[in-house]
C-alpha cells in the first residue's frame, strides 16, 4: 500500500513535469443542454492538479494544460464532466442539469463542501421546488419536502407564523425553533412582539431570491454552530451575480385565496328547539309553555311567538359573511450579470395577499441588492443589502385567535343564528348603541371587523459586508459583518362604535420594537491536497453576536370620533409601557474534514461557544461533533459499477447546545411595575440560579446514501438518536417562599427517529426530444419522543397542563385527562371512566384516580410525496404531505357542542346525535342549561374534544408548460413558462373544526383562521 | 508567510475571545434590579411596600374574589349564567373557591423582604422606618387573616375531626433558593396569636411614626378595625368591642354617613366611611371580564337601562331582596330601607333582566374602575354591637344596632335581648355589608347552614366544601403540608 502510493507520489511529480514541457492552450464554450444557453462560471480544473479557471460571462474559458491531461467542468446544480484533451486546442461542451449530482457543492456551516464527501446529515431543497408557492415564506413550502423536519403553519394568516422542528422536540421550556442563518446572517427568529398579528421572520425573504435551503440536523454538521443548534440549523443560500450578459426573470401569480370549510350549524328553529330542551332537563318540574317563553325571552324574541310565529323565523349565515374569498398576487423581477471583475444580482417583488377571514392580509415586498467585486486577483468584497417592508392587518383577538366576543372567525358559527347581520337600510344590526344581539357572543363581529383597524408593519434592512482575501493558494481569510435591524409597528384602533371601546369613547393602542441585531465573524479556511489522494479540508474561526430588543407601547381611550385614529387624539392616557432586553454571544469554532481518495471520509468539528444568558458559574460551553463515512462505490469492486453509483455509509456523533432560554432567566431580580396609587413599585420576580447552563444534546447518527441505476434512485435512510439532556425545567417551589418556580437544568429526554428518503426517475424519455419524463420523491420520519429524566424522584412534572403532561417514559407534551366513555343510554348524562375503568359522571377529586394519557401533542409521522410529469412542454407536479400521530384538543368543537347548554350555536352532528330518549345509544350527552349535570361535570370535560390532528393533504397541484426555446427565439425570451396550481387542495382528516394545522399560541384553534385554499395562475419569464 | 499569518490571526482570535470574557458577554437588564442589593436604600424599600399595595388589587384578593366569592357561596347571591363565572362557586361545585393563596403567600413575602431590610437601611430617619413597617406589618396581618378565613375553620367553631390547622406561619423573606422553608400549617391558635401581634406593633409603629393617615394606604386606624374583626372572628369580643371603640375615635379615618348621603357615598371615587380601601388607577381597570362592575351588573350607570356594560353575572338572591323589605310600618306598608336603593333593574343586554347590586358602578369615572372597600366604618358598630351582646352587654349592642337601624331609616330596635338580639345584629349584617364580600365568613364564623334556593342544594356547615381547597402544586412541592379534607 505505502509503496504504492509513493510510486504514484513519483508518478505525478513525473507528469507534472512533463505537463510543464508540453503546455498548450485550450479554449471553448460551455452551454446548458436543457436550452442551449451559455454557462458563465463553470469550474473548468485540469484532473490530478490544482490549476483551473471560470468560464466567462458568455460561457468562454480558456486553460493551458498538456496535451494527454483531462479536463474537469463542474457547476452546482449540473453534472460534472471529465474531457481528456487528447490534444485538441477547442473543446465545446454541453452540461446536463441534475438537482441531485451527487459531486455538486453543498453549503454547510461557514463553507460549502462536495455532497459526495460530506459526513453529516443535512436536507436540502432547492429554492426552485418552493419559488412559486403561495405561502410568502419559505419555511411553510418546507413542509413535507426534507426528511426529518416538520412544518406546521401556525394558522392561514397570510405572512404569518410557522413551526419548524428539526428531529422532534427536544425542549420542555426553551423554544424549538431551528438557527436560520441567511447568507452567513444569523436571523433573529423571534418574531418579537409582532403584537397585533400572527407575523413570520421571514417574511422578508423573497423566495424567488433563494438559490437552496440547507437544514442541518446533527451534532455533527451543526456542532459549528455551537450552543445555538440544537434545535437544528437551516442555511438559506440566496442567489448571487453571474458575469455575463444581464439577464432578467420576471416571475408573476395571481389568484384566489378561499375558505376550505363552513360548519354545518343550527338554523333559528333547532336552536329554539335545543335551548328550550336544555332548560326543561335542567328543571323538568316547568312547564314547556313557560319554559319555551324564558328561551324566547332570553334571546331577545317575543316570548308570546306562537309555534307557527316561531316556524316563520329567518335564519342568518354569520359564516360566510366572515369567512370569505380574496386574492392573492406575487411579482418579482431579478437582474443578474456583470463584467469578470464585478457581478451582481438586483431584485425586487411584491406581494399582496387576502386571508379566507374578512379584513385580514398581507402587503409588503422587498428589494435585494447583491454587488460582488475582485477588488485584486487576492481580494474579493462582497456586499448585500435586503430591504423589505411590509403590513399585515389583523384580527381582532390577536395572533392567538381566543375567545373573544368580537372576533368573527371565533364568533360567527357560534352566534345565534336568529341574530340579523344588517337592518334592512343596509346598516349593521345590533351595534352596542342598539343594545347588541342576542346571546353570549352579543357582538356584531361584522362591525367590529370592519371599522377596527388592527395592523402590524415591518420594516426591516439585513446587510452584511464580507471580504475574502486569499492569502496563498488553498488558504483564505473571510471577515464579515452585518446587521440584521428590524422595526415593528404595532397599531390597534378600537372603533368607538364597537362594544369592546362603547363605553370608553375608542381605543388606540401602538406597539413599537425595534430590534438589532450585529454579527461579526472571521474565518480562515485551508484546503490542501496531498498525493492527489489525502483531502483536507479545514476551517477556524470566531464570532460575535449582540442582540437586543426594545419595545415601547401606549394605549389611550377616549377620541372624539372615529375619524381620529392617533392617540394623540384620545382624551385619557392609559397605559405606557416599556421593556428592553439583550444578549451576546460570542465564539471560536473550528473544523477538518479529510477523506482519503473520497473513500474514507472523517469529519471533526468544535465550537466553544459563551452567552450572556447562562448563568454566572457557567457562561461557556464547548460542543463537538465527529464524522465519518466511507463510500464503498469509491472502492475498486464497485468503481466503474453502472448500478451502483453510490453506496456511503456514514456516522456521527457530537454534543450540540440549545440556548432558546429568557435573556435573564439565570438572575435573581427585582422588577418594577408593581405600582400602587399611582406611585411606582417594585417586587421580587426571579429566583437567582447562577449554575444555569444550556440544554445540551447529544446526537448519534447512522446512515447510508445511495445512489443506484445511474443514479435514477437515489436517497438516503438515517437513523438517530437525540438525547436531551440539562433540559432547563422551572422547577416549582413551594408558594409560601413568595416565588413559583426556579429555573434549573434538571430534565432529559429522548427523539429516536427513522428518516428515510428516495427520489426516483421512473421514465425517462426526455433527453429524446422532450419525451416524456416521471419522476417521484417520497420522504418519511418517524420519531419516537420519551421523557427519560425528571428532578428528584419525580415521575411526572407538576404544575403541566392536562394537554402539555409531562411524564417518564412519555412524549413531551402528552394529553393526560379522563376517557370520555359516552352517554348514559338511560339518562343521557355524559360518562367517564376513572381508572379502574369505573364510570363516572363527575371529574373531582384527586386527578390521578381518572385521568391517564391519551395521547400526545407531537405527531409520530411525517413526510411528503411528490411526483412529477413532464412531456413536450408540459409539466404536472402533484405534492402530498402528511402527518399523523398529533392529537390537540378542539377549543371550536367543544364550543360548538353545547346543545343550547349555554347561548351558543351548536354544530348540527352535535345536535342530530344528541341524547333525546331513554335507552338511545349515542356520545352526545343530552341538552343541559349550563352544561353540567347536577353533580355532574361539565360536558366537554375529559377527552371528548381531544381529536386526531392527522391529515394527508394535496399540498400542491401545478400544470404547468413551457413554451419552446425556437418560438421564444424569435421573440428574443431565453424562457417563459406558465402555470396554474392548487394549494390545499384537498385534506383528508377526521377533525371536526376548521382545518386541524394550526400551533396552539395560547387560545388553541379558538378563533384561528384556518389554513386557506388558493388557486393560483403563474408566470415564469426569463430574458 | 504562510505561518506568520497564520500565527497573527490566531493570536487575534484568542485576543477577541479571550480577553475580555466578562465584558464580552456582559449584559445588565433595564427593566429589573439584582434582588441581593435591591432593598438598601429608602427609595428602594419605600417602591418595594408599594409593591405588596399592588398584589392586593389582584382579582384573587380584593380586586373581585374576595369581595364577590362570599356573595356567591352563602345565600346573598345568584349566579345568572350570563358568561358563567361565578356559577360554579354560586352551586357550591368542588374546587369552585377562593385561590389566593399564591397571592398572599407572595405579598407576604414581599412584606417579610421588607422587614428584613429595614434594620440595614440607612440614611433613613426612624420615623420614615416606623411607618413603612407599620404598614408591612398591618399588610402580612391582613393577609394572614384573609388566608385563615378561608383555609381553615374559626376557633369557636373549628370541627376537630375535620381541621387541619391554621395556614404556614412564613416570617422571613426569600431571595434565593437556600432561604425557602417547606412549613407546614401552624396550629389556629399560633396563626391568631401572630395576626394579633403584627397588628398591635403595626398600630405602635403607626402612632409612633406620626403620619396623617389617608384609607387609600395602610394607616392606624385601619390596623385597629381589623383588630376588631380579627378578634370577632377569634370569638375574642372584648378586644373586638375594644378595637371597634378605637377606630371609632375622634380623628379616625373613615366618616360614617348619614342617610342622606348613603347612595351618594357608593358613587364618589372614595368611599367615605372607608377605613381602608384599595385604590385603582385609570391604567389599573380590570376590565369587562372580571371586575366588581361587571361581575354584579349590566348598568353602566344608574337608571340608564339602555346601554349594556357587564354581564351581570351574580345578583341578590330573593332571600336578601325580601330581607330589605321585612320590616313593615303601623299601615301596613314596607318601610324603605335606603340600602335597598342600591339594587335597581339591569339591562336585558345578556339575557333576562335582574335586579343587581350597584355598590360598585365604576365610581372612579370609568367603567368598570372601582375603588374597593376593604373595610369601613359602618362595620365597627356592628362588630362592636355583636361583641357586646355576645358579651351580656345588651343595652350597649342595642345603641350600636339602632346605629345602623336608624341610618337606613327603620325604626330603632328595643328590647331585644339574647339571641333575638344577636340575629337582629346579624340580619342588619348582612343588609349593611352585602355585596363587599361578609356573608359567607360571618356564616362560617358562626358554624351555620347555607341555605340555597332550589335547585341548588344547601351547604351545610359540617360539608367539606366550606373550607377552601390549598392549590394542589402546593401538597406536591411540600410534603410538610396538609390538605383540607374531601380535596
Amino acid at each position: 500500500m505505502m509503496r504504492k502510493n509513493l510510486l504514484s507520489l513519483l508518478f505525478a511529480v513525473f507528469i507534472g513535469l512533463q505537463a510543464f514541457a508540453q503546455d498548450k492552450t485550450v479554449s471553448g464554450k460551455v452551454t446548458s443542454s436543457d436550452d442551449g444557453t451559455p454557462l458563465p462560471g463553470v469550474s473548468v480544473s485540469v484532473k490530478g492538479t490544482s490549476r483551473g479557471t471560470t468560464t466567462d460571462a458568455s460561457g468562454v474559458y480558456k486553460i493551458t494544460v498538456s496535451g494527454n491531461s483531462t479536463l474537469i467542468f463542474s457547476f452546482i446544480g449540473f453534472t460534472s464532466q471529465q474531457v481528456p484533451v487528447n490534444n485538441r486546442t477547442i473543446i465545446d461542451l454541453q452540461l446536463a442539469s441534475d438537482a441531485q449530482e451527487l459531486s455538486e457543492a453543498v453549503v454547510v456551516g461557514y463553507g460549502t463542501q462536495s455532497r459526495r464527501t460530506l459526513t453529516g446529515s443535512q436536507a436540502s431543497v432547492k429554492g426552485s421546488e418552493i419559488a412559486t408557492m403561495p405561502t410568502n415564506t419559505f419555511d411553510k413550502a418546507l413542509q413535507g419536502r426534507a426528511a426529518g423536519v416538520q412544518v406546521l403553519g401556525a394558522n392561514g394568516t397570510p405572512g404569518g407564523a410557522a413551526q419548524v422542528r428539526v428531529r422532534g422536540v427536544g425542549t420542555i421550556k426553551g423554544g424549538t425553533d431551528p438557527l436560520y442563518v441567511v447568507d452567513g446572517v444569523q436571523i433573529n427568529s423571534n418574531s418579537g412582539s409582532a403584537a397585533f398579528t400572527s407575523s413570520n421572520p421571514l417574511n422578508y425573504l423573497n423566495p424567488n431570491d433563494i438559490e437552496s435551503i440547507e437544514v442541518l440536523k446533527d451534532a455533527a454538521s451543526a456542532a459549528i454552530y455551537g450552543a445555538a443548534a440544537a434545535n437544528g440549523v437551516v442555511l438559506i443560500t440566496t442567489k448571487k451575480g453571474k458575469s455575463g450578459a444581464t439577464k432578467i426573470s420576471f416571475d408573476a401569480f395571481s389568484g384566489i385565496v378561499e375558505p376550505t370549510k363552513y360548519l354545518d350549524v343550527l338554523n333559528t328553529q333547532e336552536f329554539i328547539a335545543v335551548r328550550n330542551e336544555a332548560l326543561i332537563n335542567q328543571s323538568p318540574t316547568t312547564e314547556p309553555a313557560a319554559a319555551m317563553r324564558t328561551t324566547l325571552g332570553a334571546i331577545r324574541l317575543d316570548p308570546a311567538l306562537t309555534a307557527d310565529q316561531i316556524a316563520a323565523l329567518p335564519t342568518y349565515d354569520w359564516q360566510r359573511e366572515s369567512y370569505v374569498s380574496g386574492k392573492t398576487s406575487n411579482y418579482s423581477i431579478s437582474l443578474n450579470g456583470g463584467s469578470d471583475k464585478s457581478t451582481f444580482y438586483l431584485s425586487g417583488s411584491y406581494n399582496s395577499s387576502d386571508a379566507n377571514v374578512r379584513n385580514v392580509d398581507y402587503k409588503g415586498g422587498n428589494i435585494n441588492a447583491k454587488i460582488s467585486n475582485k477588488v485584486t486577483s487576492r481580494l474579493t468584497v462582497d456586499n448585500s443589502i435586503n430591504l423589505s417592508s411590509f403590513i399585515q392587518r389583523g384580527q381582532f383577538g390577536g395572533p392567538a385567535g381566543g375567545s373573544f366576543l368580537g372576533s368573527p372567525t371565533f364568533s360567527a358559527p357560534l352566534i345565534l343564528p336568529h341574530n340579523p347581520i344588517y337592518k334592512d337600510d343596509g346598516t349593521y344590526y345590533g351595534t352596542p348603541a342598539d343594545g347588541g344581539i342576542a346571546g353570549v357572543l352579543n357582538q356584531n363581529v361584522l362591525m367590529v371587523s370592519d371599522l377596527n383597524k388592527i395592523e402590524s408593519r415591518v420594516n426591516q434592512a439585513i446587510a452584511s459586508t464580507v471580504l475574502t482575501y486569499k492569502i496563498m493558494k488553498g488558504l483564505s481569510f473571510r471577515p464579515s459583518a452585518s446587521v440584521d435591524y428590524r422595526f415593528i409597528k404595532g397599531f390597534n384602533f378600537q372603533d368607538p362604535r364597537t362594544a369592546d371601546a362603547f363605553n370608553v369613547r375608542g381605543r388606540i393602542q401602538n406597539q413599537n420594537t425595534e430590534n438589532i441585531n450585529f454579527i461579526l465573524n472571521a474565518v480562515v479556511n485551508y484546503d490542501k491536497q496531498i498525493s492527489s489522494v489525502h483531502n483536507i479540508s479545514a476551517l477556524a474561526g470566531a464570532e460575535y453576536r449582540r442582540d437586543q430588543s426594545e419595545n415601547v407601547q401606549q394605549s389611550a381611550e377616549g377620541i372624539p370620533t372615529p375619524q381620529f385614529t392617533v392617540a394623540g387624539a384620545a382624551a385619557n392616557p392609559i397605559t405606557t409601557f416599556a421593556s428592553w432586553t439583550a444578549f451576546k454571544k460570542a465564539g471560536v469554532f473550528g473544523r477538518v474534514s479529510y477523506d482519503y481518495a473520497g473513500k474514507y471520509l472523517l469529519g471533526l468539528t468544535a465550537r466553544y461557544d459563551g452567552s450572556s444568558r447562562f448563568g454566572a458559574n457557567n457562561l461557556w460551553g464547548f460542543f463537538p461533533g465527529i464524522s465519518a463515512g466511507w463510500d464503498l462505490s469509491q472502492e475498486a469492486f464497485l468503481k466503474n459499477n453502472a448500478y451502483v453509483n453510490q453506496l456511503k455509509l456514514r456516522a456521527s456523533y457530537g454534543s450540540l447546545g440549545a440556548d432558546q432560554i429568557g435573556n435573564f432567566d439565570s438572575r435573581g431580580l427585582y422588577g418594577g411595575g408593581f405600582n400602587y396609587g399611582g406611585v411606582s413599585g417594585i417586587a421580587p420576580t426571579q429566583l437567582a440560579n447562577p449554575n444555569l447552563r444550556w440544554e445540551q444534546n447529544v446526537t448519534t447518527n447512522f446512515a447510508l446514501d445511495y445512489g443506484l441505476f445511474n443514479n435514477r434512485v437515489q436517497g438516503s435512510v438515517e437513523y438517530f438518536i437525540r438525547t436531551s439532556k440539562d433540559l432547563i425545567l422551572d422547577r416549582p417551589v413551594t408558594w409560601l417562599s413568595g416565588y413559583s418556580t426556579i429555573s434549573e437544568n434538571v430534565g432529559e429526554l429522548q427523539n429516536k427517529g427513522l428518516e428515510f428518503d428516495i427520489r426516483t426517475v421512473n421514465v425517462d424519455k426526455s433527453a429524446n426530444n422532450r419525451g416524456f419524463k416521471w419522476t417521484t420523491s417520497f420522504n418519511f420520519t418517524q420519531i419516537d419522543n420519551k421523557v427519560t429524566k425528571l428532578y428528584d424522584t419525580l415521575t411526572t412534572l407538576p404544575g403541566r397542563a392536562v394537554d402539555g403532561w409531562i411524564k417518564i417514559g412519555y412524549p413531551v407534551n402528552s394529553i393526560y385527562t379522563a376517557e370520555y366513555a359516552g352517554v348514559n343510554p338511560a339518562t343521557g348524562r355524559a360518562m367517564w371512566y376513572d381508572n379502574n375503568g369505573n364510570i363516572i359522571y363527575r371529574l373531582a377529586g384527586n386527578p390521578d384516580s381518572y385521568s391517564k394519557i391519551i395521547g400526545s401533542q407531537i405527531p409520530r409521522y411525517y413526510g411528503g410525496l411528490t411526483n412529477t410529469f413532464s412531456y413536450k412542454g408540459f409539466d404536472l407536479e402533484v405534492f402530498l404531505n402528511y402527518e399523523f400521530g398529533r392529537t390537540v384538543f378542539n377549543n371550536q368543537s367543544a364550543f360548538m357542542a353545547e346543545n343550547g347548554g349555554r347561548l351558543f350555536n351548536t354544530l348540527r352532528s352535535i345536535y342530530e346525535n344528541r341524547w333525546t330518549t331513554p335507552g338511545q345509544i349515542t356520545t352526545v350527552p343530552r341538552p343541559f342549561n349550563g352544561n353540567a349535570e347536577v353533580l355532574g361535570s361539565g360536558i366537554t370535560a375529559g377527552s371528548r374534544f381531544y381529536e386526531d390532528a392527522s391529515f394527508i393533504r394535496v399540498k400542491t397541484l401545478t400544470f404547468g408548460y413551457n413554451f419552446s426555446r425556437e418560438l421564444l427565439k424569435k421573440v428574443k425570451i431565453d424562457r417563459a413558462r406558465l402555470y396554474v396550481q392548487g394549494y390545499n387542495l384537498y385534506t383528508w382528516s377526521k377533525w371536526t373544526g376548521f382545518d386541524s394545522e394550526f400551533v396552539n399560541l395560547g387560545s388553541g384553534n379558538n378563533g384561528t383562521i384556518p389554513q386557506p385554499r388558493t388557486l393560483t395562475f403563474g408566470l415564469q419569464l426569463g430574458l | 508567510m504562510k505561518v506568520t499569518n497564520l500565527y497573527k490571526i490566531a493570536v487575534l482570535g484568542v485576543v477577541l475571545t479571550f480577553a475580555s470574557c466578562t465584558d464580552l458577554l456582559d449584559v445588565q437588564p433595564r427593566a429589573s434590579i439584582d434582588s441581593v442589593t435591591a432593598l438598601t436604600t429608602e427609595d428602594a424599600v419605600n417602591a418595594a411596600v408599594n409593591g405588596i399595595y399592588d398584589r392586593l388589587q389582584s382579582t384573587n384578593l380584593y380586586g373581585r374574589d374576595l369581595v364577590a366569592i362570599p356573595e356567591a357561596l352563602a345565600d346573598n347571591g345568584r349566579a345568572t349564567n350570563k358568561s358563567g363565572r361565578l356559577n360554579p362557586e354560586y352551586q357550591n361545585q368542588v374546587n369552585a373557591h377562593f385561590i389566593h393563596w399564591q397571592t398572599s403567600y407572595f405579598a407576604i413575602n414581599q412584606a417579610n423582604l421588607v422587614l428584613d431590610a429595614l434594620p440595614k437601611v440607612e440614611k433613613m430617619t426612624q420615623a420614615n422606618k416606623d411607618f413603612v413597617e407599620a404598614q408591612a406589618l398591618f399588610i402580612r396581618g391582613l393577609l394572614y387573616f384573609e388566608l385563615m378565613r378561608a383555609y381553615a375553620y374559626e376557633p369557636t367553631v373549628e370541627i376537630k375531626e375535620a381541621s387541619k390547622g391554621g395556614v404556614p406561619l412564613l416570617k422571613t423573606g426569600v431571595v434565593d433558593a437556600t432561604q425557602i422553608k417547606l412549613e407546614g400549617r401552624a396550629s389556629i391558635n399560633d396563626v391568631y396569636e401572630f395576626i394579633y401581634s403584627d397588628f398591635t406593633n403595626s398600630i405602635a409603629k403607626f402612632t409612633s411614626s406620626g403620619r396623617t393617615a389617608t384609607a387609600s394606604f395602610a394607616n392606624r386606624t385601619a390596623a385597629q378595625a381589623m383588630f376588631s374583626r380579627v378578634a370577632l372572628y377569634r370569638g375574642d369580643y372584648t378586644n373586638a368591642a375594644k378595637y371597634a371603640t378605637d377606630a371609632l375615635a375622634t380623628g379616625s379615618v373613615g366618616r360614617f354617613q348619614t342617610r342622606d348621603t348613603y347612595v351618594s357615598a357608593w358613587r364618589s371615587a372614595n368611599h367615605p366611611e372607608s377605613i381602608f380601601e384599595i385604590q385603582y388607577q385609570t391604567n389599573e381597570n380590570i376590565g369587562v371580564n372580571t371586575s366588581l362592575q361587571t361581575t354584579y351588573t349590566t348598568l353602566v350607570a344608574s337608571g340608564n337601562r339602555t346601554t349594556t356594560g357587564g354581564f351581570g353575572d351574580l345578583v341578590p338572591t330573593k332571600a336578601l331582596l325580601d330581607a330589605y323589605e321585612s320590616e313593615k310600618d303601623a299601615d301596613g306598608k314596607i318601610i324603605t330601607d335606603v340600602r335597598r336603593s342600591l339594587y335597581e333593574l339591569g339591562t336585558a343586554g345578556r339575557g333576562t333582566a335582574e335586579i343587581e347590586c350597584t355598590k360598585f358602578l365604576g365610581r372612579s369615572g370609568q367603567v368598570n374602575l372601582d375603588n374597593i372597600p376593604v373595610i369601613r366604618v359602618s362595620e365597627m358598630y356592628l362588630n362592636r354591637a355583636e361583641a357586646l351582646a355576645r358579651s351580656g352587654n345588651a343595652a350597649g349592642a342595642l345603641t350600636d344596632l339602632n346605629v345602623i337601624r336608624t341610618r337606613a331609616g327603620l325604626p330603632a330596635a328595643t328590647g331585644l335581648t339574647g339571641a333575638a338580639l344577636i340575629n337582629e345584629i346579624l340580619k342588619q349584617r348582612r343588609l349593611e355589608l352585602a355585596f363587599e364580600g361578609h356573608r359567607f365568613f360571618d356564616m362560617k364564623r358562626l358554624g351555620l347552614d347555607i341555605v340555597k334556593a332550589a335547585p341548588v342544594q344547601n351547604l351545610n356547615f359540617t360539608d367539606f366544601r366550606v373550607l377552601a381547597p390549598i392549590p394542589t402544586r402546593e401538597i406536591q412541592a411540600n410534603a410538610n403540608l396538609k390538605q383540607n379534607i374531601g380535596y
